[in-house]
């Protein structure tokens, strides 16, 4: 009872302590963006003036170990250039859910990533030689369990030893993002120092679930975080559950069905009318239009060494492959498979605003946002509805902001400014975010510890630093 | 399966007496009557709502199946490092004891989430009760916050029943000209507007009262309880710093919540997408 009391009236006392200065946290600073499907991995430069500068150190690494057709497995960051055949592959990841749950897989792919002993082209820009010279940011989902990131801290500083490290919530770092220029505020006057977003609300769509984290000044507001458990990885699951019940048995094609899903899948704005329009009855008579919803997807071959590929549906293919070769079609054409996708196209990105379309008892993404406000102070609604910020890989699906925008405009008090924003690049917003908190030495020396430090407090202490309670 | 009862032979109802169920009249003998079989009245006990326990299986199950990594089970193994690769890898000196037991630990999200739960429904044990607990202190803070919330959440809920019996006025009334300048009145008179709120109608007030025109500020309406615009004060820093030092909320605690408003569930074909009120047999 007292005790945490006591912890925080010692806090200010400690800080003005000289204590701080000794603290060497080092200069170096590597950050890592440990997302379930890829990591944004790379250090930040001091230097860098715009964003496409900066952007340009992140490399984006998947974080999972893979089993091609032919029984072999690859790391990480060998999957690019190792792994051609996609068919029936088969993936590891040590982010289950969003949290790093697996650190035997994870380990293994750092170490292939971050830790090889000589420099090659591969790992140019991320390989990090000396870890006690280097600060470590590392981000993590919000609501992580305590014992997770007891793991995570004790495998960082135990196991490779970093001179300095930052755990923090990976939708904060967002705020330190140059977000007025995206919003279109006036710019108050050439800032030289870096310094958060006062009032950021961060939707994070990514891989494993969405995210809603309202930030202030940098800093999470716990109370008011919610996660819906809907992600990119169920939108491409439903999508080859779909597939593979109405056309081609597609249930080991995670990888294909994701390309799929990124090339054709869009967020409806009226649900009913595109509904209408792709229905079989009402086809023939859409059929002049131009703005058919219907699609055909060729799917790769990787014997032929073809990339699948979207094109306009052409109803008649069907008929004339079924007279093979008296149709005069080239071979080319008629040795490849072709999903014809309709509604299929805007169905599947529709769970994120209505999960209740597979049974899902929880709120769509525009409604997770006014539950999250619903907990907090009303004088701050108005500040975090102005500044909405999307980010995650959910975010680029065409129509997904339109949607949200619309949609929040509608269930929003009319007073309020809406504006919903994506990121400029919304996969790595956070990593970028993280590189420009790192140059600022000193907001970053507040958060980060050093080694010493870790080894005289231990885990524990470490934990509750991150938890801000010391 | 099959019953082999006698008829009677003769169907016109025959004088005397006969054995009717007892539908009763009270609330009480009704509530005793299932209407339905016994089984399935079991069954959508305590589910609230039309959706029997079977159908909830299966919707969990498909939950479930969505979040599945790959199809099949498959344990994919760590490659196992070459004894050259392992040459050219830096060589530690020792791992320590957290790092053996951490990389040993088979532990999936599932288990860690059961210990959660475990150690919340045990009061908080274990390692979740230092960050969950937080003491004495964060009580306090608790019920601060809670109490700005709220006291926020009466003077919305005024403000709208105030505004429900203000009566429509067009935009050409001299009342609702004069209603920026009021408003203007009151945002600055408020100690710490909203700072990041990029309003326009905001900044055109403020440069209106940037204007010295006292006399056009000063009306009678100024008073008028019908022309006051009410914009809910930035919480104050003290506020600010209790909800910045509140412990995050559990795994569970975090899910959103289900939506406010019951939407009707959409139903589609399982064929062909398109709306569908019959479900076929191949999921449900």
């Amino acid at each position: 009872m007292g005790t945490s009391k006591a912890r925080a009236a010692a806090k200010p006392a400690k800080k003005a302590a000289p204590e701080v200065p000794s603290r060497r946290i080092p200069q170096k600073t590597f950050i890592i963006d440990n997302g379930a499907y890829t990591m944004k991995a790379g250090y930040a430069s001091s230097d860098a003036t715009t964003t496409e500068e900066a952007l340009s150190a992140c490399t984006t690494i998947p974080n999972c170990l893979v089993k091609t057709r032919d029984n072999r497995i690859v790391v990480g960051p060998q999957i690019s250039s190792t792994v051609n055949d996609w068919n029936e592959a088969m993936f590891r990841r040590p982010v289950e859910k969003g949290y790093l749950v697996n650190w035997e897989a994870e380990r293994e792919i750092w170490e292939q990533s971050f830790f090889e002993e000589k420099a090659t082209a591969r790992n140019k820009g991320i390989r990090i030689p000396t870890p006690e010279d280097t600060t470590l940011v590392l981000t993590e989902a919000p609501n992580t369990m305590p014992v997770l990131q007891r793991n995570t801290d004790e495998m960082v500083m135990e196991e490779w030893g970093f001179g300095g490290y930052v755990r923090c919530l990976g939708p904060t770092l967002n705020a330190w993002n140059e977000v007025h220029s995206l919003f279109g505020d006036p710019l108050r006057k050439p800032e030289t120092d870096i310094l958060p977003a006062d009032c950021l609300l961060v939707v994070d769509s990514g891989y494993s679930h969405t995210t809603v984290t309202p930030v202030y000044r940098g800093l999470p507001i716990q109370r008011a975080i919610r996660r819906l458990d809907i992600g990119g990885k169920h939108l491409t699951n439903y999508l080859k559950e779909i597939v593979s019940m109405r056309q081609y048995n597609m249930v080991d094609e995670s990888y294909i069905m994701n390309e799929v899903k990124e090339s054709v899948c869009f967020v409806t704005n009226d649900f009913t009318t595109d509904m209408e329009k792709t229905w079989k009855a009402n086809l023939k008579r859409q059929a002049a239009s131009d703005d058919s919803i219907v699609v055909d997807f060729v799917l790769p071959d990787p014997n032929a060494n073809k990339k699948g590929f979207m094109r306009p549906h052409d109803p008649l293919l069907a008929a004339k492959k079924k007279k093979g070769a008296l149709s005069g079609l080239s071979s080319e054409i008629l040795s490849e498979d072709v999903l014809v996708l309709g509604n299929e196209r805007f169905a599947v990105p529709e769970l994120l605003f209505r999960p209740s379309d597979i049974g899902m008892k929880q709120a769509g993404v525009p409604e997770m946002i006014l539950q999250s406000l619903s907990v907090l102070p009303p004088g701050l609604h108005a500040a975090f509805l102005a500044n909405v910020l999307v980010v995650g890989g959910n975010a680029s699906i065409p129509g997904f902001m339109e949607r949200l925008e619309a949609e929040l405009r509608q269930i929003t008090s009319s007073e309020c400014v809406v504006r919903v924003r994506r990121a400029e690049d919304p996969i790595c917003s956070t990593w970028l975010g993280g590189s420009r908190l790192a140059n600022n030495r000193e907001e970053l020396s507040k958060v980060a510890i050093s080694r010493s430090e870790y080894q005289e407090y231990g885990s524990g202490w470490a934990g509750r630093r991150f938890a801000g309670n010391i | 399966m099959f019953r082999v009862e006698l008829l009677p032979s003769n169907s016109h109802a025959q004088p005397g007496w006969s054995y009717v169920a007892d539908r009763g009249l009270g609330p009480s003998k009704a509530a005793t009557a299932p209407t339905l079989g016994r089984k399935r009245g079991i069954r959508d006990a305590g589910k609230g709502g039309d959706i029997s326990s079977r159908r909830a299986n299966a919707i969990a199950r498909h939950i479930a199946d969505l979040d599945r990594e790959n199809q099949r089970d498959v344990t994919i193994p760590v490659p196992v490092k070459q004894a050259k690769e392992a040459g050219a890898r830096k060589t530690r000196e020792k791992t320590t004891s957290n790092v053996r037991r951490i990389l040993m630990s088979q532990k999936t999200f599932k288990n860690h989430l059961d210990d959660e739960e475990a150690a919340i429904a045990a009061g908080g044990g274990g390692l979740s009760a230092v960050q969950i607990g937080g003491g004495g202190g964060a009580n306090m803070n608790a019920a601060a916050v809670a109490a700005a919330v709220k006291a926020g959440k009466d003077a919305v809920a005024a403000t709208v029943a105030r505004r429900s019996s203000t009566p429509m006025t067009t935009p050409s009334t001299p009342a609702a000209r004069r209603k920026r300048p009021s408003a203007a009145v009151t945002a600055t008179s408020t100690p710490t507007p909203a700072p990041s709120q990029p309003d326009t109608t905001d900044a055109e007030a403020e440069n209106d009262t940037e204007e010295p025109k006292p006399k056009l500020l000063k009306t009678e309406y100024d008073n008028d309880p019908l022309l006051q615009s009410y914009a809910p004060k930035m919480p104050s820093d003290r506020i600010m710093q209790l909800l910045l030092a509140e412990p995050a909320l559990s795994y569970n605690a975090s899910r959103v919540a289900p939506p406010h408003a019951s939407q009707p569930p959409r139903n589609f074909c399982y064929m062909c997408g398109y709306w569908g009120k019959i479900r076929c047999g191949a999921f449900f």
